[in-house]
């Protein structure tokens, strides 16, 4: 190593130096941060349409019986219209926590949170 | 000897590389979910590599489709629409008949509050339908008509019926039944941590990376809320409330679990939570004590010793076995 750094000049040091220091910084952002949660919905097998949780949108979500309306907004993802009959999956309200689900099973849509779960979140699973 | 730049620069992109990946997020448990027994079921999974993980939960999934095919009364064909639509009797899948013979006991010991044979009274007032509605009385008591826990007898595959027009209804057992199952295809499967979640019917395998798993109950009454927490290892977690499935008319809420006495849905709890060490029998006995109340309910566990419940009563009191007594949240 001795050998090696006499042999580098000023700048090959500061190249090196500069290239750890960005790289390890990098690997410890990486493994830190948490990832992005994501809206992904799907009819129970397929993945029908796929989104940040942190970019507001309107949807319009196709299935069996018509158009679902997926809402991403403030406060999470919630489905405002949907032509089934019972509008159970209205009254969902919204899903913003990794893990949260809200399901049209009519019209077979199912939406996702996908992401780290939190740890501030008192349980693994909810029996409802 | 010049500095050998291209070599040195190879050896730190293969430390970077090296430390990258020692300090990479490992994946945690696999967790999917799909439609099917007219619910969400995620199955959470862990202990193995994701790729056997991954396998094990597409087989357990499985599972629970060929049990929904067998036990669906939606379902042309499944052993429940056949002795449906039977006049006398039908043979069954051997699981079928075992299922609707556990079904039974729950039944008879119960007094009848559980009950597999209210298909007619079901699909008359439509709950999980897409037009529900209030029935006459006349309409009610024609579709109790020859219900009850003797309505039904097994013997071997067969399952005769009291009634020609009798509906069997498997709601209230088959998808605990299956969420059991596909536990224990994933044990087959070298799974060591897994939760199978039915719509609510949890069933449990081992602990959660060391420690038990943290069930939340929900609150029946505040969507969103969580009313305790329980830990279980093992063991099998089912919820029922008059929150799940229900329409509202004139400031009254009609839900989907119904009295077998009067035809119409229960109104002595809020909400019922089972912990067993099958979630076959905690679905059964769910429903069981949510139509019988907190105090004859927590008469009829006395015959279950290896049971735990936590009931919500109609007025909003909280009433638990003596082993959950502590999770009982304190009052406000």
């Amino acid at each position: 190593m001795k050998f090696l750094l006499q042999r580098m000049t000023l700048t090959d040091r500061l190249v090196v130096l500069v290239l750890l220091l960005a790289g390890l910084g990098g690997s410890v952002w990486v493994a830190a941060a948490p990832p992005g949660r994501r809206v992904v919905v799907s009819d129970g097998i397929h993945v029908l349409f796929s989104a940040p949780l942190d970019v507001p949108r309107q949807v319009d979500l196709a299935g069996p019986l018509g158009a679902t309306r997926l809402v991403i907004g403030a406060d999470g993802a919630r489905i405002t219209a949907s032509p089934c009959a019972l509008k159970a999956c209205m009254g969902m309200g919204p899903a913003h926590r990794p893990g949260d689900l809200l399901a049209c099973l009519p019209n077979r849509i199912l939406v996702e949170i996908e992401g780290e779960h939190e740890a501030s979140v008192p349980y693994d699973l909810l029996s409802r | 000897m010049p500095f050998q730049r291209p070599i040195v620069l190879l050896l730190l992109g293969l430390l970077l590389a090296a430390g990258w990946w020692r300090l990479r997020p490992e994946p945690g448990p696999l967790q999917e979910t799909r439609l099917l027994m007219g619910t969400t079921v995620t199955i959470e999974a862990d202990g193995l590599p994701r790729d056997r993980l991954t396998v094990a939960a597409a087989a357990a999934f499985a599972e629970i489709a060929r049990i929904e095919a067998l036990m669906s009364s939606h379902l042309p064909g499944s052993d429940v629409a056949r002795l449906s639509a039977a006049t006398g009797e039908a043979v069954v899948a051997p699981e079928t008949a075992a299922v609707i013979a556990r079904g039974l006991e729950v039944a008879a010991r119960s007094g009848g509050a559980f009950d597999l044979t209210l298909g007619q009274l079901k699909e008359l007032w439509g709950i999980e339908g897409e037009a529900p509605h209030i029935p006459t009385a006349g309409e009610i008591a024609a579709a109790l008509a020859g219900t009850g826990p003797e309505a039904l007898t097994v013997t071997g595959t067969l399952v005769r019926k009291r009634a020609p027009r009798l509906a069997v209804d498997l709601g209230g057992i088959a998808k605990g039944y299956a969420a059991d199952r596909a536990l224990a295809v994933l044990r087959k499967h070298g799974v060591t941590s897994a939760a199978v979640n039915a719509g609510g019917d949890i069933a449990l395998l081992g602990s959660k990376q060391g420690r038990p798993w943290r069930i939340g109950v929900q609150h029946p009454r505040r969507a969103g809320e969580v009313l305790t927490t329980v830990a279980a290892i093992d063991r099998a977690v089912v919820t029922s409330g008059d929150y799940q499935r229900y329409f509202e008319r004139g400031g009254r809420r009609y839900h989907h679990l119904f009295d077998p006495q009067s035809g119409y849905p229960a109104d002595r709890c809020q909400g019922v939570t089972v912990i067993a060490p099958e979630a076959m029998l905690a679905d059964a006995l769910a429903t069981a004590l949510f139509v019988l109340g907190p105090e004859r309910g927590l008469e009829l566990l006395r015959g279950y010793p290896e049971v735990d419940a936590l009931i919500v009563a109609a007025d909003g009191r909280l009433h638990a076995t003596p082993a959950l007594a502590g999770a009982l949240p304190e009052p406000p």
